[in-house]
């Protein structure tokens, strides 16, 4: 079987959840724009039912626009150890690191799509393609009056054009192409939208959460230390400028000594970059008091949750970002953010109104002091920043965007 | 007696425009050749991007004029030029356009990095019945609070700046005859405040109005029937005293 089930909804629905946060108009907007879709059925595609950010998001997505009376499945593309060898590369080349591509590669790819375009269930008049890995089908299976919608999920901005140009001219062949952030848009010939990825507020990783979870959270990751806390959650990469996370708080510990820095994250264990700067912050970070660095296995959303809301500041300071949504994630907890302006970040971070934009360390230390000495400030900037993704960057808002991005299409 | 109004929403969807900037110079020309429907996304639809912000965010080109290219002067005369929401295309343009001027040519040719350059986005309009609709601005009114902020952009912003006279809800308010409801809405809509805060403010005023209104006609009524509406109205604030007090 193909065809993911959806997990069970809760009592009363996911909409009706969703209208506590958003309000009923709303809900209201979306099932008058669901109604332009009446009578047409679509299909979602990807490539994983569990882990990664596109299944999260397809998971809750699937069913709201069930429960807006949108029939809609959702297939996943299965494949062997050579064609994911193949995606995997492709992923990583797309992102801008140089991979070989072979006629061999091209003939797995090709191969591996033909077989999974005859087992796919793609009978809907709309079929929607997340990523680059299933991009192939439409060649094997588009049918007369279908319409085909591409949503890629990664920032092609530095894309390696070898790889690129293998998968061009299948993505030409759709009538939509979507994607998170102008930024990543390459040069296309076909109708081309920008749709932000959104949060999930009832998600593990942003359910409330009351003091005494939270608190206990502490306690079981053994900081029970209390704060203020300085905290960046990211994977260690070198991208997320953990190092120059550390020199910043040196430059903040200086002038405000009870402040402390949590640096954790992720991706440390399954890539060997990563437990190399693992090591080197580790390393760096002997010599800094007030300095914790957490490792957190895959999965740690509920911990996320907790460490994000014990901060009293949230750093992002990446060199360079795709959107970034750990900071709408802090956002909805309205935490006070500094952050740097790039990817999509300044997206979510509007200058001194929902949190900070910094360009440099020291900037980065400054503002850090500046939150950690005004609590009126961080309250301000925290209660904006729950509004901003209240509006934005909530899963109904990308439901929104693509029930439009259908009835322009139909 | 015209036609009910029929309430619709909104949703906008964003493509690339195809111009960017990434000094004064270059965003002088990019907002010289963009489409209107790039404008719009930048200046115009503000509000209807922050409807719950405490107030409103300056622009676009304000907003990154000031964080990317760290030129305040020119970030508040953008910001000033885009203020209002119910300004013309063509305006906005030119009081961007005339702001720009204003910036002493040395300090125009700053580039900012590849990172920080600005791409123009612009924005489609896809529009869809609520499925709801008014026969007197009173029941206009009385639904107002059960529209999207999507819907109130629309019908106090959008329509009227695209022409569409037809889904304006100030034209359709003064084709009722209720010309001081629709200048109402004009006056609150030029104040360029936050959707919901516009929406807030505007319901207030307009049931203000109402009240004016309707004591107005009840005035030239006969003794009796003026008696009767009075009892009634006594009798519904009573009611709303005794459920105030017991959820209290």
């Amino acid at each position: 079987m193909s065809e993911v089930m959806a997990p069970q909804a809760p009592p009363g629905g996911w909409l009706a959840r969703y209208e506590a946060v958003v309000g009923s108009g709303t809900l209201r907007a979306l099932e008058a724009l669901a109604r332009r879709l009446k009578g047409h059925r679509v299909v979602m595609v990807n490539t994983t039912k569990t882990g990664g950010g596109v299944a999260e998001i397809l998971h809750r997505v699937v069913v709201i626009l069930n429960e807006l009376g949108v029939p809609t499945t959702w297939e996943v593309m299965e494949g062997d150890d050579r064609f994911f060898g193949v995606t995997k590369r492709m992923h990583n080349a797309l992102h801008g690191h140089v991979e070989p591509l072979t006629e061999e590669d091209k003939a797995v790819f090709r191969e591996r799509t033909r077989i999974e375009a005859d087992r796919l269930a793609l009978d809907g008049d709309l079929i929607f393609i997340h990523d680059p890995q299933p991009a192939g089908l439409i060649e094997y299976r588009r049918q007369p009056g279908q319409k085909w919608m591409w949503r890629c999920h990664i920032d092609l901005s530095r894309r390696d054009e070898t790889y690129w140009e293998f998968l061009r001219p299948l993505v030409a062949q759709y009538d939509t192409a979507i994607f998170s952030h102008i930024g990543f848009v390459p040069p296309l010939d076909l109708p081309t939208y920008l749709v932000p990825p959104s949060i999930d507020p009832f998600a593990e990783k942003n359910r409330e959460m009351d003091e005494a979870e939270v608190d206990g959270m502490m306690d079981t990751l053994g900081l029970s230390e209390r704060g203020p806390w300085v905290t960046q959650i990211s994977r260690f990469d070198r991208i997320k400028d953990p190092l120059g996370v550390l020199e910043a708080y040196r430059l903040v510990r200086k002038r405000r000594a009870a402040a402390r820095l949590l640096l954790a994250g992720g991706g440390a264990s399954d890539d060997p970059e990563g437990a190399e700067v693992l090591a080197e912050v580790r390393e760096r970070a002997k010599g800094v008091p007030g300095v914790t660095v957490l490792e957190l296995p895959s999965g740690s959303d509920r911990e996320i949750n907790a460490l994000q809301r014990a901060s009293t500041v949230v750093l992002q300071k990446s060199l360079r970002e795709g959107f970034a949504l750990t900071v709408s994630e802090a956002l909805w907890k309205r935490r006070a953010v500094v952050a740097s302006a790039v990817g999509g970040i300044p997206l979510q971070v509007l200058h001194e109104r929902t949190g900070l934009l910094v360009h440099s360390i020291e900037g980065t230390a400054l503002q850090t002091i500046r939150l950690l000495d005004n609590p009126d400030l961080r309250r301000e900037l925290g209660s904006e920043g729950r509004e901003h993704v209240r509006d934005n960057f909530l899963h109904t808002r990308e439901v929104r965007d693509y029930l439009a991005a259908f009835a322009a299409l139909l | 007696m015209t036609a009910p109004f029929r309430f619709e929403t909104v949703a906008h969807l964003e493509s690339p425009a195809g111009l960017s900037a990434s000094s004064l110079d270059s965003l002088r020309e990019a907002i010289e050749r963009a489409p209107d429907d790039s404008i719009f996304q930048h200046v115009t639809r503000i509000p209807a991007r922050h409807p719950h912000a405490r107030d409103l965010p300056a622009n676009d080109f304000a907003r990154w004029v000031g964080t990317a290219l760290q030129a305040p002067e020119a970030a508040e005369r953008l910001a000033f030029a885009g203020a209002d929401p119910s300004r013309p295309i063509a305006e906005v343009r030119a009081a961007l356009l005339a702001a720009l001027e204003r910036v002493p040519a040395r300090d125009r040719r700053r580039e900012v990095s590849e990172d920080a350059i600005l791409r123009f986005v612009q924005a489609r309009s896809v529009r869809v019945p609520l499925d709801i609709e008014a026969v007197t601005p009173a029941e206009a009114i009385g639904l107002w609070p059960q529209l999207d902020a999507g819907s109130v952009f629309y019908h106090l912003i959008e329509a009227p700046l695209r022409g569409n006279t037809g889904t304006s809800l100030a034209a359709w308010l003064r084709a009722q005859g209720a010309g001081g409801l629709a200048r109402a809405a004009e006056e609150e809509v030029a104040e360029g405040r936050p959707l919901e805060r516009l929406r807030r403010e505007l319901g207030a005023r307009w049931r203000r109005s109402l009240i004016g209104r309707r004591i107005a006609e009840k005035a030239g009524a006969p003794e009796a029937e003026r008696r009767r509406d009075a009892t009634a109205t006594i009798a519904r604030l009573a009611e709303r005293l005794r459920t105030e007090g017991e959820t209290r």
